[in-house]
């Protein structure tokens, strides 16, 4: 046989040369046959490039294989690794380990909050698809005729639900989300995200149906505004953001009825009439004279504390008019910025 | 007893593209899948979807039968790649209408993008996040048609019974236990395989499964031989930068910081086909011209605007995984393990030789990519190819009722032993090592290059750890949620699918598309103008081989 040339092509020299670290993380286990937990500490020698999933990886193979947590894309797309780093959930393959061994760090890998634990880092996300499945989550266009072709829609009109496309469903967000820690049926960040992603759909025509939906009981008003929703989003999503966009559609569509909806519409008014806040208005108009009669004693409480303003002074700001030129600027941004947006049939095109 | 009549074993874009158009169809279909369907790894797709709508420019189906014929080097079956181009565009306003959040030109119309070895702006994109955007709109239609998913389900096997498909045994990880679905008509659509080397592309869950679970029915598979390298992905883990950087005027530059195509591909430069641009950057690095096991992938001139609005994930890739921005300093990336061409054996309705069993998607060779898959192909084929194999399913399901094929009690038996002995062992090695010595074994001996000595002993490895393989070291011996039961079985899957792609290799003394040969430099139409098929004989591979259906373009040499 003739000799091969090139033949050193079939190998890359160096293709595992990788400088590595030792790092030591503690690790919450949760044995679901004896429904006992504990926690575990490894020291794993792992390349520095390596993510909190390429460490719990090096546990696996190595040390003990009955670790058990999801993992599939380690590229921060798949949204299985959700769970908590040092108590703040978090993708763990997007979580580089690196920073911590620096630091001479041990971190603390736990499950999510809000949701049932099963086993070690794993837990039962079915009440998280039943909140995804509640919001109709699929574009409807009612009975309009669909074109042959595609919808056209302009640039900037996909624009408007860009941030709320990006989710992965990962559910980080939730195991943070302040009020599902007291309401577990509120419908929670990620769900009203992807609402607002077929709200804001310019081809979407159910916008009305969803909104009067999402203003029931456990909807967008039950959202407590914590932020720590946008905060833990490791995709950018800022479902907090979300959930004020639909309150705003809610306003426009006229749903004004709920709590949460007169709650944010005193401050409003309150604020653009006196450039103040007028508290002792807050919770009658929030939630009706007659409620308001019965927390008499709670708000008796509260004064004994010195906790509620007088409300004989007057509450007006000196500079009223300043509110009034910041309240003109932000309408008209509002304005400039139309939130909602048609999709064009192809037909009504003109000279296609 | 569970019983459907169609089953879907996958939940990627074939898997659910299916499974929607059997239930249209009117049929009751369920969907197995080990990972929740928004998990799969179609997600992680970046670039983009082919079909030629001639929004950007003039283009056909024509043109685009002939661009995926050429980049196939000939090995596609022209048939099926006629029907591939002429049902994309249909399949793709559909997706619009479902709702998939496309990128737009100015006049509202799905923009295009240039992608590698094709003769028009024929990419649908959105942004670098095309796969992600598409799994979730299919998702949203498998809740919409209410179709049930047996989720977190690990298919171990798939029943034939009297000749006829039968359905599928699978484990549940949530809860434990294995169970009979019974299904006349099973429709795989597992996805690729790309695990069974170091450097890959592919997620964690790709591990050829549904190709082995085939294989030991009895079913051939295609081509195995035939393996993608991608040219630009991270060292660190794998991760892909997505060819849309280089459509978008990206470079590849060596450590002199000269654009080495220039001498492979002086026309296409780094548009050229995957194959072409992953061996002039694997011979950059082996002759010593790479950084660090690198070459660099230079977006720099593009701008930040461009890179933050077309671009903004693979920066965000770059940042996170190889700790560069792609603003300031070039990407070093290498060739990595990213497309399985070959697969099961169908026809072109994807159903194999077991009537009832189906296949669709990137476990399936239909096929459309022969010897070396376009870029934004194999996103098309899961929504075409996923599509008419739900619709055949259900179709038959009507023609032809109970075909009484069924899952005897004993045979969920038998496999039930030979499930708890895997989780009842606690003697040999661990899955995860013998994992990472087929990876590495894969990569260093039956990459990019390959030669006789080379192939010949990554074939002996991995017939030992196909060996060492049969008894392993497992610590959870619950039941619930136990990933070592389910990484032993893909390890088992990856080892099957090695051993086939090996022998394909070897066997195939030429250089065609993919599949690169030091010692035959030269594509050889009069032997090896044909299809490899790897039978199961007892355990050990079988080759056999069949011929390409050629219709209007004779091969011609290809060159870019
Ligand atoms: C990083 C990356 C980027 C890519 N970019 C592009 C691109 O831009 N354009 C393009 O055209 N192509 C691209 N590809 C290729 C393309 O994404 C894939 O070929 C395609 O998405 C495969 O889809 P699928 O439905 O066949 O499989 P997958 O999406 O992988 O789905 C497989 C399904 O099978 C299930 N499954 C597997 N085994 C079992 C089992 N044993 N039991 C039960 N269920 C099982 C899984 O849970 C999963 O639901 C890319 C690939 C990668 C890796
Ligand atoms: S801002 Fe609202 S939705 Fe977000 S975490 Fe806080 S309470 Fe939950
Ligand atoms: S909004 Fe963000 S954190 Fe919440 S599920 Fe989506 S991607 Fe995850
Ligand atoms: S493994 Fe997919 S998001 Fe982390």
């Amino acid at each position: 046989m003739t000799e091969i040339k090139n033949a050193h092509f079939t190998t890359l020299k160096g293709a595992y040369d990788t400088e590595k670290m030792d790092a030591t993380l503690r690790v919450r286990r949760y044995d679901p046959e004896t429904k006992k937990s504990r926690f575990d500490t490894f020291t794993v020698t792992i390349p520095v490039t390596a993510s909190v999933l390429d460490a719990l990886d090096a546990i696996k193979d190595i040390h003990d294989g009955s670790l058990s947590y999801r993992k599939s894309c380690r590229m921060a797309v798949c949204g299985s690794c959700g769970m908590r780093v040092d108590g703040g959930a978090a993708l763990a393959c997007k979580t580089p380990m690196k920073k911590f061994v620096d630091a001479g760090h041990t971190i603390t890998v736990s499950p999510m909050g809000n949701l049932p634990v099963i086993k070690d880092l794993v837990v039962d996300m079915a009440p998280f698809w039943q909140k995804i499945r509640a919001v109709k989550p699929y574009l409807d266009t009612l009975d309009v005729d669909v074109p042959a072709k595609e919808w056209r829609v302009a640039p900037e009109d996909g624009d408007l639900i860009h941030k709320e496309s990006l989710c992965i469903l990962c559910g980080c967000c939730v195991s943070e989300c302040n009020s599902m820690e007291s309401d577990p049926e509120f419908l929670g960040p990620a769900a009203l995200a992807k609402a607002y992603r077929f709200i804001g759909d310019s081809r979407d025509k159910d916008t009305r149906e969803r909104l009067r939906d999402l203003n029931g009981a456990h909807g967008i008003w039950d959202c407590t505004r914590c932020y720590f929703c946008n905060q833990r989003c490791p995709k950018h999503v800022d479902p907090r953001d979300a959930i004020a966009k639909l309150g705003a559609e809610s306003f426009k569509e006229g749903f004004t009825r709920d709590e949460g909806a007169k709650h944010a519409k005193v401050f409003v008014d309150s604020t653009y009439k006196g450039g103040y806040l007028r508290e002792t208005e807050l919770v009658p108009k929030t939630i009706g004279p007659i409620n308001a009669i019965k927390d008499i004693p709670f708000a008796l409480q509260l004064a004994r504390a010195g906790k509620i303003p007088n409300p004989l002074s007057p509450h007006k700001a000196k500079d009223n008019d300043e509110v009034k030129r910041l309240w003109k600027l932000l309408e008209k941004e509002a304005k400039g910025q139309p939130r909602r947006a048609t999709a064009k049939h192809p037909d009504a095109v003109q000279g296609d | 007893m569970i019983r459907h009549d169609v089953i879907v074993l996958g939940a990627g874009l074939a898997g659910m593209r299916a499974a929607i158009e059997a239930k249209r169809a009117g049929v009751d279909v369920a969907v197995i899948s080990k990972l929740h369907p928004t998990r799969s790894h179609s997600g992680a797709a970046e670039g983009g979807i082919n079909a030629a709508l001639g929004n950007a420019t003039e283009d056909s189906p024509e043109s685009h039968a002939f661009d995926t014929v050429k980049g196939s080097d000939y090995l596609g079956d022209q048939d099926a790649i006629e029907i591939f181009a002429r049902e994309a565009p249909d399949d793709i306003y559909e997706l619009e209408h479902m709702g998939a959040i496309f990128t737009r030109a100015a006049d509202g119309k799905l923009a295009q993008r240039p992608f590698g070895a094709a003769g028009a702006p024929r990419t649908i994109y959105s942004a670098d996040i095309t796969g992600h955007v598409l799994i979730h709109v299919l998702y949203e239609q498998l809740v919409k048609h209410d179709i049930k998913v047996y989720e977190e389900f690990f298919a171990t096997q798939v029943v034939v019974d009297g000749g006829q498909c039968a359905g599928v045994i699978a484990w549940d990880t949530q809860r434990g236990g294995l169970h009979a679905i019974q299904a006349n008509h099973v429709i795989l659509a597992t996805g690729g395989v790309g695990r069974m080397y170091y450097g890959t592309t592919n997620a964690f869950a790709c591990t050829g499964d549904g190709m082995s679970l085939a294989w030991n029915a009895g079913v051939a598979l295609k081509d195995m031989e035939f393996l993608q390298f991608h040219p630009t992905t991270l060292k660190s883990n794998g991760v892909l930068i997505t060819e849309g950087c280089r459509g978008e005027g990206g470079y590849l530059r060596n450590k002199d910081g000269d654009r080495f195509m220039v001498g492979d591909a002086p026309n296409a430069m780094e548009l050229a086909s995957r194959d072409v641009v992953s061996r002039a950057e694997w011979k950059e690095i082996a002759d010593g011209r790479g950084v660090d096991g690198c070459v660099l992938l230079d977006l720099t001139h593009l701008g930040w605007k461009k890179l933050q609005s077309r671009l903004p994930g693979s920066r965000e890739l770059a940042m996170d995984y190889a700790g560069v921005d792609p603003i300031q300093q070039p990407i070093p990336v290498r060739p990595g393990a990213h497309y399985m061409m070959g697969g099961v054996d169908c026809d072109l309705w994807g159903e194999t030789r077991v009537p009832g069993l189906w296949a669709a998607g990137e476990v399936a060779c239909i096929s459309i990519h022969g010897a070396n898959r376009l870029g934004g192909n194999s996103l098309m084929e899961t929504i075409v190819f996923g599509r008419r194999a739900g619709q055949a399913a259900a179709e038959r399901v009507k023609e032809q009722g109970d075909t009484g094929a069924r899952i005897e009690a004993s045979v969920l038996a038998d496999e039930d032993r030979r499930i708890a002995g895997i989780v009842g062992n606690s003697e040999g090695e661990r899955p995860g090592a013998l994992r990472e010595e087929l990876a590495k074994t894969m990569y260093d001996k039956a990459g990019v290059y390959r030669t006789e000595a080379a192939l010949a002993e990554c074939q002996d490895k991995v017939l030992e750890l196909r060996e060492r393989a049969k008894t392993l070291k497992i610590d959870d011996h619950g039941s619930i949620f136990n990933t070592d039961l389910t990484q032993a079985l893909e390890l088992n899957s990856l080892l099957e699918c090695a051993d086939c792609l090996v022998t394909s290799a070897l066997a195939r003394k030429e250089s065609r598309g993919a599949h690169s040969r030091l010692d035959f430099t030269e594509r050889d139409d009069d032997t090896w103008l044909k299809h490899t098929l790897n039978w199961n004989d007892n355990g050990q591979v079988r080759l056999d081989y069949k011929p390409v259906t050629i219709t209007k373009h004779q091969p011609l040499a290809r060159s870019y």
